[in-house]
């Protein structure tokens, strides 16, 4: 019964909500309407769920004395500081504001700018042209960096004086982007949407249940 | 001594970095900018919008990546107002609402919009796609007040606003997936017009779209911004930004250059 339930009802709005698509009929419009409210309502249990996991992830790691186990303190008390200032008194409370604008702020665009430091790094440690593959894409690697940037076209025309391709960097850039770019782009596209189709038609018909935990049994 | 550049210090180039964002910073270098066709075509799309037309924006992004999107924001919400387009503003990231809600204040006070009558900010709500298709069918029934607790009802500008019929465009503000959403269920299911404006880091996955007419327009990153800024004739963080960035990608390519020439010089000295 724990099974089959949400496998009929799996199986039923996949199928009822597949049919909505292809009917303008206004009966089938208004059952679509009211689906798509009850899933705006049911939506939020997933946070309750979420912050219950969190919580009791955190707590037994606290129990366990796993590694780290410390920073699980600072875990609770950001949830607990946030909600405490957050729930009754509003996302507009300026204590609330000034937490986020202060706090999370700063530590969120610090751990992005990071990265500035290390992909340098990285690049001139193991951007090398090694065989025709790397070498390949180095050079488009430069070329679109080179055109993401005005001083890169500056810089090209200096260099590339003496040659046709003098003013080009930044049409090269965006024929990478359109072209070669592209292609391999749609190609993503179609392969994950395929997948995607395959895959709910899969769970509607209650091939896939992984969903219901627990693997395919 | 090409050995001793290979296995070059990582701090030395730490601080290279860091010299490579301060020093433009305190010369106030100005480069020569050219506008790229995926910004000229978003800000003529905006500009021949009548006035009192309604935009969406929609500020997917978060602490961590907000250098980006926000001066796109600002130069973008500084064209509508000057032009008399309405904004509504909204997020489908819950860390987004706060900045949203500064950014939203400091343009409106600028250009002395009012709020309720010339711009909105209507907040968060949990579930990305069911946000998406609820406002679709209703807006009110996703957010039934904006962000400050005010009842839809009572807000003039959303009067004759009901679902995305009466929006003309969505600029989608992102630092992740979220245009992927807005696309499929927005713009494929109820034909709204979407454009986009992305960090640089996923720009490239953005162009099968554009090609395709499913963006009206791009703003890539810092250099969208920008574009954009030059287009209004209004400079501001993104042109700053840009002159940054501009001598990051420099050092970078100038680095892994180096790097190369080192190892080949290196690689026949062993050969031989």
């Amino acid at each position: 019964m724990k099974r089959q339930v949400p496998l009929i009802l799996c199986f039923l709005f996949g199928v009822v909500m597949i049919l909505t698509e292809f009917s303008p009929h206004a009966a089938s419009q208004s059952v679509y309407n009211e689906i798509v409210n009850w899933t705006l309502i049911v939506w939020p249990f997933a946070t309750v769920l979420a912050v219950a996991t969190l919580v009791q992830t955190h707590w037994a790691r606290i129990q366990r004395r796993s590694e780290h186990w410390q920073y699980s303190y600072v875990v609770f008390a950001g949830i607990i500081v946030m909600a405490a200032i957050g729930v009754p008194f509003g996302m507009k409370h300026p204590a609330f504001e000034w937490l986020f604008n202060n706090v999370q702020v700063p530590m969120g665009a610090t751990m992005f700018s990071l990265l500035a430091f290390f992909i340098a790094s990285a690049a001139f440690r193991a951007f090398r042209a090694r065989n025709t593959e790397a070498t390949l894409l180095l050079v488009t690697a430069l070329i679109v960096m080179m055109g993401n940037v005005p001083v890169g076209d500056l810089v090209w025309n200096e260099v590339m004086a003496w040659s046709p391709w003098s003013d080009k960097v930044s049409e090269a850039r965006q024929w990478i982007l359109d072209n070669p770019n592209l292609s391999a782009r749609r190609g993503i596209i179609l392969g994950i949407s395929l997948g995607g189709i395959s895959q709910s038609i899969r769970i509607i018909l209650g091939i896939e249940r992984s969903y219901l935990s627990g693997g395919d049994a | 001594m090409f050995e001793k550049l290979l296995n070059m210090n990582r701090q030395i180039v730490f601080i290279l970095v860091v010299l490579a964002v301060i020093i433009p910073m305190l010369l106030n270098i100005r480069l020569p900018l050219a506008v790229s066709e995926p910004t000229q075509k978003l800000y003529d799309y905006i500009d021949e919008l009548p006035s009192e037309s309604t935009i969406m924006i929609a500020f997917d992004y978060g602490p961590s990546s907000f250098a980006e999107p926000e001066p796109m924001a600002e130069a973008v919400m500084k064209h509508c107002f000057d032009k008399g387009i309405k904004v509504v503003g909204l997020t489908l990231d819950p860390e987004a609402v706060t900045l949203a809600d500064n950014v939203m204040q400091k343009i409106a006070e600028e250009k002395g919009a009012i709020n309720g009558i010339d711009y909105v900010l209507l907040g968060y709500r949990e579930g990305p796609i069911q946000v998406i298709l609820g406002m679709g069918v209703e807006i009110a029934s996703v957010f039934e007040s904006d962000y400050t607790g005010t009842p839809l009802s009572d807000i003039p500008m959303m009067a004759d606003i009901t679902n995305y019929d009466q929006i003309d465009l969505l600029l989608d503000l992102a630092a992740g997936t979220s245009i992927d959403a807005w696309i499929t269920f927005a713009n494929t299911k109820y034909g709204l017009k979407i454009g986009a404006g992305v960090t640089g880091v996923i720009v490239s996955e953005m162009y099968p779209y554009l090609q395709t007419g499913q963006l009206v327009g791009l703003l890539s990153g810092f250099l969208g911004a920008a574009e954009y800024e030059k287009l209004i004739d209004t400079p501001g963080k993104g042109i700053a930004g840009i002159n940054t960035v501009s001598f990051v990608h420099l050092l970078v390519v100038g680095l892994v250059v180096l790097g190369n020439i080192a190892f080949f010089i290196q690689q026949r000295k062993e050969q031989g």
